[in-house]
């Protein structure tokens, strides 16, 4: 399984790599925006997208509906992990078809579960 | 300035003063000085009256009070409460991150030092130095050393995900921080334009600040954000009203 993370802070992308090798993936790659993430995603390759909200550039929002809108993308699990936190950019967020949001500070425990939960959907 | 009647009407009374007095009515010519005088007083009380009022239009306009006080009451405010909550982010990873090394720091030497003990042996045991009583001890400490070492290198493990955990407060100050700095940048820009304002007649098109689609960032304790969640949980049961 191939993963994006995509985040404008560089420690986060790290921290977000760390744990999810730490959950046993290890095909990992980075962007630090939307706009270097969709050409990546848009070759394809990539089994799920882990994406930051507020970038500059392009948005994680506007990275989710992109790949939404995109025939070849359109199923790919995308999980928010942001600081936004107002409950309208959350329904927003929803609406968009994310799989999953988490707000930041958040645990390795949330990181986990979040993913169990998007595969255990996925597959069913 | 006058204009061309009133010109004329004043140039008249001009005239009849000059008449007056020179036919030597001085009671009218009083008159007539006193009551020039007092017309000038008013046009003069006018024109700073419309002045006053043109300042404060534009003020208005310009919506600068309007600005300046809404940064002084709520931006200031909010920029020492964001720039707080940093320090304690900061304070709060360091700490966690020292802790961290703390706790680890005594497992990594114990485990160094039964190395270095269970080293020794082994290389007697190798140079067929040591007899069976103490190759039975050693092989009980080898069993114990397997045991703590299988523990203990978890328990760095954990320790260590920790830290990385706690580096998180990079992003989350960072964006903080920028969002503090467009604030001092609106601050200066209100004051220079207020500057600019009290110089000269120009009147500025005030740029209203877009609160609407504003991305918030992260949740700074004491700052109330219309509309937000306060933790993980609430986020799960959004979504999960949602149909998720």
């Amino acid at each position: 399984m191939k993963i994006l993370v995509v985040d404008d802070f560089s420690t986060m992308r790290r921290i977000v790599k760390n744990l999810l090798r730490e959950l046993g993936f290890t095909n990992l790659d980075e962007a630090d925006d939307g706009q270097t993430a969709w050409p990546k995603l848009k070759a394809g390759g990539y089994d799920f997208l882990v994406t930051d909200w507020n970038m500059p550039g392009m948005t994680g929002i506007d990275l989710l509906k992109t790949v939404r809108a995109t025939p070849e993308t359109a199923n790919m699990p995308v999980l928010l992990v942001t600081a936004e936190s107002k409950r309208e950019q959350i329904i927003e967020a929803a609406q968009a078809g994310v799989n999953g949001y988490i707000i930041k500070p958040f645990t390795a425990a949330t990181l986990k579960e979040k993913i169990d939960k998007i595969f255990a959907r996925s597959a069913s | 300035m006058q204009n061309g009647k009133e010109r004329q009407e004043f140039l008249a009374k001009a005239k009849q003063l000059v008449a007056n007095i020179e036919a030597n009515e001085d009671v009218a010519a009083a008159e007539l000085l006193s009551s020039m005088s007092y017309e000038r007083e008013e046009s003069l009380f006018n024109e700073v009256g419309q002045l006053t009022r043109q300042l404060h239009d534009n003020l208005a306009d310009f919506s600068i009070e309007g600005q300046l006080s809404s940064l002084t009451d709520k931006g200031i405010p909010d920029a020492k409460e964001r720039l707080n909550h940093v320090i304690d982010m900061t304070n709060e990873a360091a700490n966690t991150t020292l802790n961290a090394i703390d706790e680890v720091l005594p497992v990594t030497a114990e485990l160094q030092e039964s190395s270095d003990q269970l080293l020794k042996k082994w290389n007697k045991f190798i140079g067929r130095e040591l007899s069976l009583t103490e190759f039975k001890v050693m092989s009980g400490e080898i069993s114990k050393f397997l045991e703590a070492s299988c523990k203990n290198t978890k328990f760095v493990h954990t320790k260590a995900n920790e830290i990385v955990l706690a580096q998180g407060f990079q992003d989350l100050t960072g964006q903080i921080i920028k969002k503090v700095i467009t604030l001092v940048q609106d601050v200066e820009d209100s004051l220079v334009d207020l500057v600019r304002i009290a110089g000269s007649a120009d009147q500025p098109q005030a740029e209203v600040n877009n609160v609407k689609g504003v991305l918030e960032g992260p949740i700074v304790p004491g700052i109330e954000v219309e509309g937000a969640v306060n933790s993980q949980d609430e986020v799960d049961d959004l979504l999960s009203s949602l149909g998720f």
